[in-house]
């Protein structure tokens, strides 16, 4: 039942074309940076600015992540207070809305490895080749990027239950006001 | 089947008021009214007379300031949240004036909707999806999102929306406030066939007289009082 909701909300996503799209790119982006930095960490340590910008990074994506589900919440309050007129408890709601957020930022690390891994194939082609390149052999490691990955996934997580006070505040009653009262 | 006059709901000396720019609103006055199982109700009354509040309040969309509400033998007035969600889920289905479709799902797609939330099979979802749109002739719509559907074909939606669950209760706010007089007759029809098909039975708040032949009770309300009942 919990899942099927969260497959719902993935499919609304899938319909918010332009929203989903945007939000995509961002998530792509960011992902792609902080793992850049935290591979820079990684090999090097903690010196130097990398690891104020991994946090940098990470608080962009948090505020990204309320914008997102701020803008699902606001926009959507009719949808909402209807869903809760025909019996959607406000946790069945909430569980569409993590559905939206965490698809998205997956499509984010999804695209994120796909860069990497064609970055790899690449070079190897390069290599195998016998062209001279002067790029680094390997763009991010699997290990940064998946610690990237918890590390956004945590922080989609404490968005939604920030914006969790924000659907209680949806009441169903709005469903019953004439569009534009 | 024979319909059961058995208590469906009842509202005991309820009253609703509500500030509005400093003045104190009396939207319901001591309200008292009985709406038995399979009964086909019509509330009606002028602007402003507290009959879309009543509708609220019945269905526990609204808590009142003082009263009960018994619904089918459980005083909702003072349920918590999360019990009333549960008795909107599975006793009431909703009919709004604006249709209040999602505009990102197709027809089948916002009939289903009302049973995602249950344990229900998805292939069972999908097979009462498609005997409430059948019920309400809108089966070859099925695959269509809201924007392309006529206000009538859309009210029709909202509709089998209303009755996948298998309703005790059907509310309907203005139902057919938005329509043209042929749907309007269409969705009444309609919901006159549901209340006699299923014995469900039907609320209808409206400021229209003519939809009176449809009814087997006429509330009639003024200044949130109930002025009439017949």
């Amino acid at each position: 039942m919990g899942l099927r909701i969260w497959r719902k909300g993935v499919l609304l996503t899938l319909r918010e074309k332009r929203t989903f799209i945007i939000f995509t790119l961002i998530y792509t982006l960011l992902i792609f940076l902080t793992s850049l930095f935290w591979n820079n960490t990684y090999e090097n340590g903690f010196t130097g600015s990398a690891g104020y910008l991994i946090l940098i990074f990470l608080i962009v994506s948090l505020a990204m992540s309320l914008l997102y589900a701020f803008i699902l919440v606001s926009r959507k309050r009719r949808d909402w207070a209807t869903l809760k007129c025909i019996g959607y408890t406000n946790k069945n709601i909430i569980s569409i809305i993590s559905g939206i957020i965490i698809f998205t930022t997956l499509m984010g690390l999804i695209i994120v490895i796909e860069v990497v891994f064609h970055y790899t194939a690449i070079l190897a082609y390069l290599a195998s080749a016998d062209i001279e390149f002067d790029l680094p052999s390997i763009l991010i490691e699997l290990v940064p990027i998946l610690v990237t990955s918890f590390l956004f996934i945590g922080v989609q997580l404490f968005s939604i239950i920030i914006i969790y006070s924000k659907v209680l505040k949806v009441r169903p009653l709005i469903a019953l006001k004439r569009v534009g009262e | 089947m024979p319909i059961s006059k058995d208590t469906m709901i009842e509202a005991m000396n309820v009253n609703k008021e509500y500030r509005r720019a400093g003045a104190i609103i009396h939207a319901l006055n001591d309200v008292n009214l009985t709406i038995k199982s399979g009964e086909f109700v019509i509330i009606q009354g002028p602007t402003g007379c507290g009959k879309s509040t009543l509708l609220n309040v019945l269905s526990g969309l609204d808590i009142p300031d003082s009263g009960k509400i018994i619904f089918d033998g459980e005083n909702i007035a003072r349920a918590k949240e999360d019990r009333l969600s549960r008795i909107r889920r599975m006793k009431i289905g909703f009919v709004f004036q604006d249709f209040n479709l999602i505009n990102t799902l197709t027809a089948m797609e916002n009939v289903e909707s009302v049973l995602w939330p249950t344990v229900l099979r998805t292939s069972e979802i999908e097979r009462r999806a498609i005997t409430a749109l059948r019920d309400v002739n809108l089966i070859e719509r099925k695959d269509h999102f809201p924007v392309q559907l006529s206000g009538g074909e859309k009210q029709k939606c909202g509709l089998a929306r209303a009755i996948i669950h298998r309703p005790r209760v059907i509310l309907a706010d203005e139902p057919t406030g938005n329509l043209d007089p042929e749907s309007e007759k269409e969705i009444m029809d309609l919901l006159k066939e549901i209340n006699k098909d299923s014995d469900t039975t039907v609320v209808v708040v409206t400021h229209r007289d003519k939809l009176n032949s449809y009814a087997n009770k006429i509330i009639t309300m003024k200044r949130g009082k109930i002025q009439n009942i017949k």
